[in-house]
């Protein structure tokens, strides 16, 4: 018998999943991923090494600056690129802008309807209308740093290989700041509503980020340093996204991922709150993605208003750095909100000629599955089926999965 | 009145724009009940509906299924963002069957893969929203005309108009940037080149485009390969 879940809602992307379950007990959960191919790593072929960010923002809307940089650091490593300090830190505060944007969007909008038991957030507005637009403030705040650095709420085509299009004034970072600061309270109030959360899921017993924060020229794995190429990916019949294994273990990204083995970066009010909820994120069960990125979430208004006000004061070198060679091979890894992101390219004589890109939603399908697996076998023959169901989508949406990215993962 | 909101394969940009409007969502909430939104809303419904936003590309079986679906059940259908309108990035590929291969193998996928269209390719549409992603405040003002019972009108210059409105320098001319400006359908206030960067096109071709015009120019700036690149990232003209 398949039980076969409906297609996810809340999420992005079309996706659904089902539950094989054989002589009375639950053998196997799959997920199928429903996105029609989108064909990225062709489309990218032939083209200038200056169009491909523009282009590869287009992967996905929610993480838009997390395809631009990850784009634009792999050109830059494959073509001997070297971009000021002040660029990096504005692609560090647009990151984080993107963090908060996309972490406000899953936990108010996406994720918290299923705490209080509402179907959307809308119909949370008469009783619990402040929250919500607590969120969406957050949210769009994280819009206007997309906007400011990106160009664009959404797909902008300002991040470019070398530097910026446009830059931003000392005034716009310093109003930045201010606002980053004032929001931090309301951020607080959503950590304790997802550290209430029973611990569901499998356990993320590999946990795999990038070497440092939001980037890195390695990744991490438990205790090793590896190269994605290290990795095994496996086409499966039922879904577009191939799925990834180290070692022939599942792996799992994201924010939970980055608490557990980046915790010395959060300071401040942050690092109190994962002292708090530290017991919840160590156990590890992948329902706490959800409080991880809640926490991240005031971690990142925390540095944004560091970042804008130190860039601001050592003043913003301008410009667009050219390429030293035109030919050259290169990977970016990047931290997307939803984990690690990679992009690599073979240019030759500025055009591309081989590219691969990997996403989070894609590195996570097996720990997906396997917490399918897991919760319900638990759950089946004790709860009715409807029930079931429900309960399994709220776990596959802790993963907060971004369809649209995984359904392109592929070397050519 | 009652909305819903479809999506077909795409980045999912078009229906978070929607979640973009922040509390002017609020005010189409005055006029419309949302009964579908799968992004937003875990309620589902297959009531008729007044209107019907329609995201993406036509790229699977399940993807032409939900179209017909959103045709049948509204009276009003719009075509929202640039995948719907023209096919956007992935409707460039130009043979999905072999891409398709070369990507996963011989693996064949939960549902059967078409060519990725356009949704104007399958199924008339009432009004169409170009953009990639569309002006939020587009939309915004075109569900409030559908409120009111007036039908929208659309924007049929190309972005040079707002570009020179807003007295930017012109990048093609003055810095010999590359830049889609010209044949563009503007309503996106020339986004790009007020950034001192060239317009990629994303929101597809404005009316009368004078094509072999620009490329005489641009022949001047890139090899013609390149041209015919920049100019199909977005649509098949």
């Amino acid at each position: 018998m398949i039980i076969e879940l409906d297609e996810f809602t809340r999420v992005e992307g079309i996706g659904k999943a089902e539950i094989v379950v054989e002589d009375g007990t639950v053998k196997e959960a799959r997920v199928k991923i429903l996105e029609g191919p989108r064909f990225f790593e062709v489309l990218t072929l032939g083209r200038s090494y200056w169009d491909v960010p523009d282009l590869e923002a287009r992967i996905c809307a929610i993480c838009y600056v997390a395809h631009s940089v990850a784009s634009v650091r792999a050109i830059e490593n494959a073509l001997g690129i070297e971009v000021p300090p002040t660029v990096e830190k504005l692609r560090e505060l647009a990151l984080w802008g993107e963090i908060i944007e996309s972490h406000a969007l899953h936990l108010y909008l996406l994720a918290l309807p299923d705490i209080f038991g509402y179907p959307d957030a809308i119909s949370m507005i008469p009783k619990h209308g402040e929250l919500i637009k607590e969120g969406l403030t957050i949210k769009a705040f994280g819009n206007t740093i997309r906007e400011l650095l990106g160009g664009r709420e959404i797909h902008g085509i300002n991040i470019k290989p070398g530097g910026f299009g446009r830059y931003p004034r000392e005034e716009e970072l310093e109003g930045i700041a201010k606002h980053a600061e004032s929001l931090v309270k309301f951020a607080r109030r959503i950590v304790g509503i997802f550290a209430s959360q029973e611990p569901r899921g499998a356990k993320a017993e590999i946990p795999m980020v990038t070497s440092e924060y939001l980037w890195g020229d390695d990744l991490i794995v438990g205790e090793d340093r590896i190269q994605y190429i290290e990795l095994d990916e496996v086409p499966v019949n039922y879904s577009f996204a191939k799925h990834t294994y180290y070692k022939g273990k599942p792996i799992f990204v994201g924010a939970l991922a980055r608490l557990l083995l980046k915790e010395k970066y959060i300071q401040g009010e942050a690092g109190r709150l994962l002292d708090t909820y530290k017991d919840k994120i160590e156990s590890r069960y992948v329902i706490y993605n959800n409080l991880a990125q809640a926490i991240e979430l005031v971690y990142a208004l925390e540095r944004v208003a560091e970042l804008s006000n130190k860039i601001a004061s050592e003043g913003i070198e301008k410009g667009i750095v050219e390429p030293e060679e035109k030919s050259g091979e290169g990977i970016g890894y990047v931290e997307a909100p939803r984990g690690v992101l990679v992009h690599h390219y073979r240019i030759e004589d500025g055009k591309v000629v081989w590219s691969n890109t990997i996403t989070p939603t894609a590195f996570n399908q097996g720990m997906m599955e396997l917490s399918l697996l897991e919760d319900a076998k638990k759950m089946y023959g004790s709860v009715p089926e409807e029930s079931l169901k429900k309960k399994l989508e709220e776990i596959v949406r802790a993963f907060d999965p971004c369809i649209s990215c995984s359904v392109h993962f592929v070397k050519l | 009145m009652k909305l819903a909101v479809f999506e077909l394969t795409d980045c999912g940009g078009c229906a978070l724009n929607l979640l973009f409007l922040y509390d002017r969502l609020f005010d189409i909430l005055e006029f419309y009940e949302i009964v579908e939104f799968h992004m937003a809303s875990s309620s589902k419904s297959k009531e008729k509906v007044d209107v019907a936003l329609v995201t993406g590309t036509v790229s699977t079986q399940r993807d032409l299924d939900v179209l017909r679906e959103a045709r049948n059940r509204s009276e009003y259908l719009i075509a929202l963002g640039t995948c719907a309108t023209h096919g956007s990035v992935q409707g460039s590929v130009e043979n999905a069957k072999e891409a398709f291969r070369r990507i996963y193998g011989d693996v064949k996928g939960p549902t059967k893969v078409l060519e990725p269209r356009p949704i104007t390719e399958y199924v008339p549409v009432d009004f169409a929203i170009p953009g990639c992603p569309y002006n939020k405040e587009e939309v915004f003002q075109v569900l409030m005309n559908l409120a009111r019972g007036v039908e929208p009108v659309a924007k049929d210059y190309p972005v040079c108009l707002e570009c020179k409105l807003n007295e930017y320098e012109c990048v093609l001319l003055k810095k010999g940037i590359p830049c889609l400006g010209p044949v563009t359908a503007g309503g996106c206030n020339a986004q790009c080149p007020a950034l001192g960067l060239g317009c990629i096109g994303c929101r597809g071709p404005s009316m009368d485009a004078n094509v072999p015009g620009l490329v005489e120019v641009l022949k001047e700036i890139l090899p013609e390969e390149e041209i015919a690149r920049k100019l199909r990232t977005f649509t098949r003209w």
